[in-house]
């Protein structure tokens, strides 16, 4: 063994330490003590601004105006307490609130205590008055979140608040720090890294008295990065407002590119009120069982009812189990697997492209029992469903799409005959977002290419979308897709057709409509479609929880649409 | 052999002391509860600390011969849970929280280490008399209890903790030069892993390349991670010859100095008690080191030499690189002052390796 270096060693490390302590206090120990005794070091941070938020016209939806807090120096002259209580009238409250403040919030002797948050810009310049018999009150100014437009687009957008430890185990790597302040859902929460500013500051030497001698040291605060959204603030007032008062979501969409032009949820919330928690609706927001903070344009899972239908026809027409000559005859209800299940009204003589401008429910059975679970499945995959999207929005649901297969594997249960027949008109255990469905009307409107949807569209300038323009070819025949297209347009010019309204509209409308069942409550209402017919530039998906029927979603897509029009937003030559 | 044992134990006492009248003085301006709270619960730890030595000084040190497998097992486990449920703390997950405190399993493992590599280098002298210490083949001689440490500090960098992880490394290295390994097989060693360095370099995470970097020049970022080494060298340079007096540096008192009390409270010391303070320290550091080496020398067995030679090695290693660090002499690791750093664990640590040293001391007769 060679334990008899350890001692030399030992002694030698020692000696290292000991040359080097003799190093900083004895050779250099006057200039370290000059620094530490006449001079201090202090910091003082200095804030950027988060990056803005605009629309794809470069309006601003979210920006950050100058708010102040009010700070108090215990290092400087001048008694924390008499400070406090001519403070405390400004402020409109009283000494021991304060005193408790400043108790509270207290780190250190050289470093500044708040003692109050956000406060006007009027109390901020009498405060300062104060500092001419006290000097030791700081106002300091810094951005704060502003929403010029209160609540709108406000799931699109998000808020901000306090780094949760879920998150800032996850962010640490990344420079996030207990206490920042980050983004909670939307695009502030997914874009967050582009928009959060990074804080600078100067590093300062001063005297005794706390007067600046020398700066050390500068780290310039840099702005967060501005982001260009794909909305278009005026379509998505008019889908706000014709959302008013209802539950649900509406969502608007370039079927070519992906670009989302409006998305709204209902019911909203307020991002300000994050900011100033003083505000009661903050805890409203939260506890609310409404959930108003869940975006129910790519969260909310529903039934998807008759607007599944366009998936099952197009999966009839490419195994050839109906074409243009197929028809079934509807009496107001069938037998499946020895059950009765209805229709909602009496059909008779159904071809397929009545029977999607009708909604029929009897020659959908008939037509899913021909093709088979499995193969609806198949194509309700192809159109989008059961995955995400892969919108660039964080909690984004993926749905469920259940198939006879999946059913034996997860829950060893059987597949019945009653099963497809419900599949086949959208109930049963299918679950969409109002999201997938838009995708899904996108690929008719589009002629077959299945397109990922976005909502940035640039950031700081730089274009981004090129990177997010994913589309896939959907395997499926021209002939198929614009059979469907034309039931599509009966449902509208058709007199019996479900969406009838929309034929008065000055722009031609194409789509289908959904009446969802529900064990509890009223039916869910969908419209999904897309127009001009012939060129269509706009898909629609309009979502009503709870709204009793698809035809109180055509009226409200009647409005959004009369609106654009009237606003000058359509094109009408299509 | 008696006068060793209280010999140890009275500068152990000593030092610990020190520490916590420098844990006073680093939190007493701090308002609120929990600084003023902190020296009271070091005063707690070190008690119960001389209840681990005395225990530990009474229990025969070759069972852990017969521990070890389960001691590796034991630390692995926690370093193991500490994924599972350990808390965050200063952005690192190194702690494993119980009822009213919590553990840092990393500190208990580098105890476990030594006292493995002890034992395993201790069974191959021991069984292969024939082929020689020094003869011992690559494989048993490095590979093989090379593996065995490799997995903790796999996991103690995970959390990340680079300065223990290094620690263990360190003490894995001088185990096989005190064990009589070849010196060309720990030189041929120590090249790979300095041609690996660039490798290994993208796998530290940001803030670990920015403590390297500002190790090499601390004024590339006066804010961030530089501003504790210089805040740390004004402190211990102003000290002087004969310091600040206690409770009156400005550096520490005015918490221009962060973690005073835990990774530097070295510097709160030399700043308060000046270059003669912080040599009679490290002077009290070294005679408690010295009492490891002599008991190591003395003694006939094995195991308890290389146990002995590691643990003083260890404690000496860990004041080396704690103050090298507080001089702004070597990258900011977190590596508790041994008996003066705020902490449970390497209170609690420490004392436990002094009374094992003291056990070996006593036992050592019966050989």
């Amino acid at each position: 063994m060679r334990i008899n270096l350890i001692k030399p060693f030992v002694i030698i490390i020692f000696l290292f330490l000991v040359l080097g302590i003799f190093n900083l206090e004895i050779i250099q120990g006057a200039r370290y003590r000059r620094l530490s005794n006449k001079n201090c070091i202090r910091l003082i941070p200095q804030q950027g601004s988060r990056g803005r938020i605009l629309d794809r016209h470069g309006e601003v939806i979210v920006d950050n105006r100058l708010s102040y807090d009010a700070m108090v120096s215990s290092y400087a002259n001048g008694s924390v307490d008499k400070t406090l209580s001519s403070a405390a009238g400004i402020l409109d409250t009283n000494f021991k609130d304060l005193k408790d403040a400043f108790r509270r919030q207290y780190a250190a002797p050289f470093m500044p205590t708040t003692i109050a948050k956000n406060i006007e810009a009027k109390k901020a310049i009498a405060l300062e008055e104060l500092n001419q018999d006290l000097d030791n009150i700081i106002i300091r100014p810094y951005p704060l979140r502003h929403y010029p437009y209160a609540r709108l687009a406000c799931h699109v957008i998000g808020y901000l608040n306090e780094i949760d430890r879920w998150r800032l185990t996850r962010l640490v790597d990344y420079g996030y720090k207990t206490k920042d302040i980050v983004g909670f859902g939307g695009v502030e929460e997914k874009y967050d890294y582009y928009l959060r500013q990074e804080e600078g500051g100067l590093s300062v030497e001063v005297d005794h008295r706390g007067r600046l001698v020398s700066v050390l040291g500068f780290r310039p605060p840099a702005n967060g990065k501005d982001i260009q959204l794909t909305i278009d603030l005026k379509i998505q007032k008019i889908t706000e407002e014709a959302l008013r008062g209802r539950n649900g979501s509406v969502i608007l969409m370039d079927p070519d590119s992906g670009e989302i032009l409006a998305m709204a949820s209902n019911p909203n919330f307020s991002p300000a009120a994050f900011i100033n928690k003083t505000d009661a609706s903050f805890r409203n927001f939260l506890n609310n069982p409404d959930a108003p903070l869940i975006n129910r344009a790519i969260s909310g899972v529903y039934p998807a009812g008759s607007v599944f239908k366009v998936v099952v026809a197009a999966s009839a027409l490419e195994a050839g189990k109906v074409n243009s000559a197929t028809s079934f005859y509807c009496p107001g209800s069938t037998r499946v697997g020895g059950q009765e299940f209805a229709c909602w009204s009496t059909h008779h003589q159904q071809n397929l492209t009545e029977a999607i401008a009708n909604s029929c429910n009897v020659f959908f059975y008939k037509t899913g029992l021909l093709v088979g679970a499995q193969g609806i499945y198949d194509y309700a995959v192809k159109f989008g469903f059961s995955h995400p999207t892969g919108i660039d929005l964080p909690y984004e649901a993926s749905g469920f799409v259940p198939s006879p297969l999946l059913r034996k594997i997860q829950r060893f249960k059987k597949w019945f005959e009653g099963d497809t027949a419900n599949f086949a008109i959208g109930q049963g255990e299918l679950l969409v977002t109002p999201l997938q469905v838009a995708r899904m009307m996108a690929v008719l409107a589009n002629k077959g290419a299945l397109v990922t949807p976005y909502i940035a569209r640039s950031v700081d300038g730089k274009d981004i979308s090129g990177s997010r323009k994913k589309t896939i070819k959907v395997d499926i025949k021209e002939g198929t897709i614009s059979y469907i297209r034309q039931g599509l347009r009966s449902v509208v010019v058709d007199s019996s057709g479900t969406a009838n309204i929309l034929s008065s509209l000055p722009v031609s409308v194409a789509g289908k409509t959904g009446t969802a069942q529900v064990s509890r409550g009223q039916a869910h209402g969908w419209f999904a479609g897309f127009f001009p017919f012939k060129n269509p530039r706009f898909v629609i998906c309009v979502f009503l929880e709870h709204g009793g029927s698809g035809h109180a979603a055509v009226v409200v897509t009647k409005q959004i649409i009369e609106n654009m029009a009237t606003e000058g937003l359509i094109d009408s030559s299509g | 052999m008696r006068n060793i044992s209280l010999f140890i134990l009275i500068i152990a006492l000593l030092i610990a002391c020190i520490g916590v009248f420098s844990i006073y003085s680093s939190t007493y301006q701090k308002e609120g509860d929990f600084w003023q709270f902190l020296y009271k619960r070091q005063i707690f730890w070190v008690i119960l600390g001389l209840v681990i030595f005395s225990l530990a000084s009474n229990f025969n040190y070759r069972r852990l011969w017969d521990m070890t497998h389960f001691l590796y097992a034991a630390a692995l486990f926690l370093l193991l849970l500490v994924f599972i449920l350990g808390i965050v703390r200063l952005g690192a997950q190194r702690w494993l929280k119980l009822i009213w405190f919590s553990i840092q399993p990393s500190e208990i493992t580098k105890l476990v280490i030594v006292i493995l590599l002890a034992k395993y280098f201790s069974t191959k002298s021991v069984d292969d008399i024939s082929l020689g210490v020094n003869r011992l083949r690559i494989w048993r001689a490095f590979i093989l209890p090379f593996l065995f440490v490799v997995i903790p500090i796999g996991m103690i960098i995970e959390q990340p903790d680079l300065g223990s992880a290094a620690m263990i490394f360190i003490i894995f290295i001088t185990m096989l030069y005190l064990a009589g390994v070849r010196l060309r097989y720990i030189l041929i060693f120590l090249l790979l892993i300095i041609l690996c360095l660039p490798i290994l370099w993208h796998f530290l995470r940001d803030y670990q390349k920015d403590r390297l970097l500002v190790f090499l020049n601390p004024n590339i970022d006066p804010l961030g991670a530089g501003y504790t080494v210089i805040q740390s060298k004004i402190a211990i340079g102003s000290g002087g010859f004969f310091g600040r007096g206690w409770l009156s540096g400005t550096q520490s008192q005015l918490h221009f100095l962060p973690e005073s009390h835990t990774d530097f409270i070295f510097a709160t010391f030399a700043e308060e008690w000046g270059f003669l303070g912080c040599s009679i320290l490290l002077f009290l550091y070294y005679l408690l080191i010295k009492q490891g080496i002599i008991i190591a020398h003395k003694t006939g067995d094995n195991f308890g030499r290389l146990l002995a030679s590691g643990i003083s090695f260890m404690l000496a290693i860990q004041v080396f690189i704690n103050c090298a660090m507080n001089l702004g002499l070597a990258p900011v690791v977190g590596i508790p002052l041994p008996l003066m750093s705020y902490g449970g664990s390497s209170i609690l640590v420490t004392f436990l390796s002094l009374g094992i040293l003291v056990n070996i001391n006593k036992t050592r007769a019966v050989f």
